[in-house]
């Protein structure tokens, strides 16, 4: 099945008249994922931000309280979305996140009601960019892991594919608007940037945890935390609350282990003092832990961490060095 | 001239007297440099010198107080001031600390269209032929931009600016005149800085870090090269400077190792018009 491409915003719109659609679009020179409002979106590059936000707010309210009036409200703002454009790092980063929110022996109330709620459109990503690596860490651009419809650009338009039955109610939308007929086939897509990641990467890491080479490629680094807010996976996050005199709101917001409070104990000591620790601790998550606990790696390759890191820091360079250690 | 530079480097450690040299070195992509920390001779081949070399190498200096050696640093003219001004605000000593000035032939980032100081204010040995420099008039445009707005178009103007920012804190980390042992903003239990991630937690960030080296920036334009999500935040300290320039006369910062900030410093003739 075809979309053709003249018919996208129509498309769009149709779902958005009924539902939240979250869609890359550009502004401010950049690609956001915002709520769609018709008109164009933009599939050129990849979100400045992952879509991460939708799932996981930057800043969300868990309860309010007043101590006068006695009462405490419990908040847990989800209306059903559909997050159109997905590409298939940040589709993977979904389904990392799944892990650790839903199926950890704790279920996150606050992000299985919006995951629960949340239909994802991916789309296939034909021009990956220089940063993008996301085939090395065995992600296939064309076909995106959580996808509940799968798109893929191709001469004239996009394919179509329903893959859930959640998938199927959207594209049912669409019926008068595709080209059945069509037999395109995406083209196969790699990045130009690759690494060979070897079979038992993450063992090897966990065993270089007091390595010398820790001190070379964490020197460069600034220590701010703009890596892990531009990463899909990155799920830390901090509680706090806005009180005003005896009425007060907590809330949680994201939070970066490349902060020096965020291992900060009472008391004052700090396990991890540097930016060496912390840069260590980004790496071996994204690389070792994870993996060594749900069985794939938390990067998924989207390169917005070197793409923005102003420093220049990259994680695959990192990997590539640490490859080579005895 | 990168065989210069090699040549200056190559020297020092000859000398004995350099534990290491901070420089830049090429990463895998043909349009980025990385900071380079050459720790003896061998190290000085991966050294490279290009428009791609847009790090400070200044600010690696402060991580290191107490230098069994001392740190030499590559500096183009803007990093030479921030040098200075981490000098004049006390924080390194400049006799841990050698040299090598290479007269700056623009980079690749926008805020070298408006320098006035390519060749080093301060080094031990200078590469390269010193220019004719002169102050840019397009230095306060950006200022002069924003002020023409009206309040309300002003507020939404920075109101979106600070809807983008994600509160990384490259800015102030990256900053020659940031150099506080620890932020207040990193001060969690003071409640100066709230840790949400909003419009006016994010604003409240902007407006203290401006004030707080309003009139200390060199002008480096390192904040906004590093700001991901693309902030003009260097017009807000060039604010200050140009009303520190209108109030008190012709100022840039960081130009000596003896600089008093001017809001930091008291003198019984200053203007007091207020009072
Ligand atoms: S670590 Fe970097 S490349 Fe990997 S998923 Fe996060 S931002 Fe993307
Ligand atoms: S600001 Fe000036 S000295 Fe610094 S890199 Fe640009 S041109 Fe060179
Ligand atoms: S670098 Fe930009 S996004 Fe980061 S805190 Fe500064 S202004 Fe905000």
């Amino acid at each position: 099945m075809l979309l053709p491409k003249e018919k996208l915003s129509e498309a769009l719109g149709a779902l958005a008249a009924e539902a939240n659609v979250i869609a890359p679009v550009k502004w401010e020179g950049d690609v956001f994922f915002m709520p769609y409002k018709g008109g164009d979106v933009c599939l050129e590059g990849n979100g400045k931000l992952p879509p991460k936000d939708v799932l996981f707010p930057k800043t969300e309210k868990m309860y309010s309280y007043s101590i006068a009036k006695g009462t405490m409200t419990e908040h847990n703002d989800a209306a059903a979305t559909i997050l159109f454009g997905v590409r298939s790092c940040d589709a993977a980063s979904i389904e990392r996140l799944d892990k650790v929110f839903l199926e950890q022996g704790y279920k996150d109330g606050f992000y299985s009601a919006k995951r629960e709620g949340l239909a994802v459109i991916a789309m296939g990503c034909d021009k990956p960019m220089a940063t993008c690596f996301c085939t090395s860490m065995g992600i296939d651009p064309m076909k995106a892991e959580v996808a509940d419809v799968q798109m893929c650009p191709v001469e004239g338009g996009f394919t179509v594919e329903a893959v859930t039955e959640k998938g199927k109610e959207i594209v049912k939308k669409w019926d008068s608007l595709l080209d059945k007929k069509s037999k395109a086939k995406p083209a196969k897509v790699e990045c130009s940037l690759n690494i060979n990641v070897p079979e038992d990467f993450e063992k090897k890491l966990m065993d270089m945890f007091e390595s010398p080479i820790w001190d070379d490629v964490t020197k460069a680094c600034l220590g701010c935390a703009c890596c892990t807010y531009v990463c899909p996976t990155c799920y830390c996050f901090d509680i706090n609350q806005d009180v005003h005199g005896d009425e007060g709101t907590a809330f949680r917001c994201w939070d970066s282990c490349m902060f020096s409070d965020y291992t900060r104990m009472a008391g004052g000591h700090n396990p991890r003092p540097s930016k060496k620790e912390r840069l260590r601790n980004r790496y071996l998550h994204k690389l070792a832990y994870y993996k060594d606990r749900h069985g794939k790696y938390l990067c998924v390759g989207c390169g917005r961490c070197i793409a923005n890191c102003p420093a220049h820091l990259d994680i695959t360079a990192f990997a590539e060095k640490a490859m080579e250690v005895e | 001239m990168i065989n210069e530079i090699k040549n200056a480097c190559l020297k020092a450690f000859e000398s004995g007297e350099v534990g290491y040299i901070i420089g830049w070195q090429a990463t895998r992509f043909a349009d980025k440099t990385t900071p380079l920390f050459m720790r003896s001779a061998e190290d000085v081949e991966k050294l490279v010198w290009n428009k791609y070399c847009v790090n400070s190498t200044a600010k690696y200096a402060l991580e290191d107080k107490y230098p069994e050696k001392k740190i030499g640093i590559i500096l183009r003219g803007c990093d030479s001031r921030a040098v200075a001004r981490m000098i004049s605000d006390k924080q390194l000593k400049r006799e841990n600390l050698y040299l090598i000035g290479v007269v700056c032939d623009g980079k690749e980032d926008p805020i070298c269209a408006t320098c006035s100081h390519k060749t080093p204010v301060i080094y031990d040995v200078l590469i390269g032929q010193p220019t004719t420099e002169e102050i840019s008039p397009e230095r306060f445009a950006e200022v002069e931009k924003i002020a023409a707005m009206t309040p309300d178009e002003r507020y939404n103007y920075w109101a979106v600016q600070y809807d983008k920012c994600i509160r990384c804190y490259a800015c102030r980390n990256v900053c020659p005149a940031c150099n506080c042992v620890e932020c207040y903003a990193d001060q969690y239990r003071t409640g100066w800085q709230g840790k949400a991630h909003n419009r006016a937690e994010n604003q409240v960030y902007g407006l203290t870090r401006a004030y707080h080296v309003g009139d200390r920036c060199i002008e480096c334009g390192q904040c906004e090269r590093v700001c991901p999500m693309n902030l003009p935040i260097m017009s807000q300290t060039r604010k200050m400077l140009k009303d520190i320039n209108d109030l008190f006369g012709p100022t840039e910062c960081g130009l000596t190792i003896e600089e008093a900030p001017v809001l930091g410093e008291y003198d019984l003739n200053d203007r007091e018009e207020f009072m």
